[in-house]
């Protein structure tokens, strides 16, 4: 995991800004690590539940969804630096690519969830 | 800060969020990500409900209609709200940029009530019905 620069006084060669206090960033990286957990948490029961129903669709989704998670984690920490960068050098903040993405997916799994209440 | 995107940087994606208006306080946009994902978790947290209730089902060993559309009730919210979570993100930043007004919570007084209604339904199903 990437440290937090605390001497970014001297690097950037200006005053920090307000949100370096505030912890912005790593209470931004926190969220998308809880929400990671949340998708394991929630993959975990479903995948517990889908193994009475079919196994071979549970193993499936559980090769699927680990994986899944550790990219979202990793990506969610790239965007991590990146932003920390950005910050120290004036640049814009990461865009809405990941955030969309990840829409997208929890929008996938309540699909996936509602298709298994369906068929049951 | 403060600067509008210049043309060396790399586009950013959505083109419509990012068109017009210019970069707005980092600490803003930052929050704005965590009410997104704030909002993503809350989805989850529905759907799990909604897949937990059809686990009753499945521990039943049958299947109670009042169950099943409790839990897709449940799952069709989490879908909503998931959904409106990247838009209302987009709209936000977007507002951000602009200097306009953040958009009404519109989805929050639905999901208020909405998780009432579904908490006074589930309570009736566990006394009356014994679950």
């Amino acid at each position: 995991m990437p440290g937090r620069d605390s001497g970014d006084r001297e690097s950037s060669g200006r005053p920090s800004g307000p949100w370096d206090p505030g912890l912005q960033i790593e209470r931004t990286t926190l969220a998308w690590s809880r929400t990671a957990l949340a998708f394991v948490v929630g993959a975990a029961v479903f995948i517990r539940l889908l193994v009475r129903a079919d196994i071979v669709l549970a193993t499936v989704c559980a090769a699927l969804t680990l994986p899944l998670v550790v990219i979202i984690t990793r990506l969610a920490w790239r965007r991590h630096r990146q932003d920390e960068r950005s910050l120290r050098s004036g640049a814009p903040l990461s865009d809405g690519a990941l955030p969309a993405s990840l829409a997208v997916l929890t929008v996938l799994v309540g699909g996936i969830g509602l298709t298994y209440v369906l068929v049951n | 800060m403060g600067s509008a995107d210049s043309e060396t940087e790399p586009r950013r994606r959505p083109y419509r969020v990012y068109r017009e208006g210019s970069e707005p306080d980092p600490r803003f946009t930052l929050a704005n990500e965590r009410t997104f994902l704030a909002w993503l978790r809350t989805a989850l947290a529905l759907m799990a409900g909604g897949v937990g209730i059809e686990a009753l089902n499945a521990a039943q060993g049958e299947t109670g209609p009042l169950r099943t559309l409790l839990a897709v009730v449940l799952l069709v919210g989490g879908i909503l709200c998931s959904m409106t979570a990247f838009v209302r993100w987009a709209v936000t930043e977007r507002a951000l940029r602009t200097g306009s007004a953040l958009p009404a919570p519109r989805l929050a007084p639905v999901l208020g009530y909405g998780l009432a209604v579904i908490g006074i339904f589930a309570c009736i199903l566990v006394l009356v019905a014994g679950v």
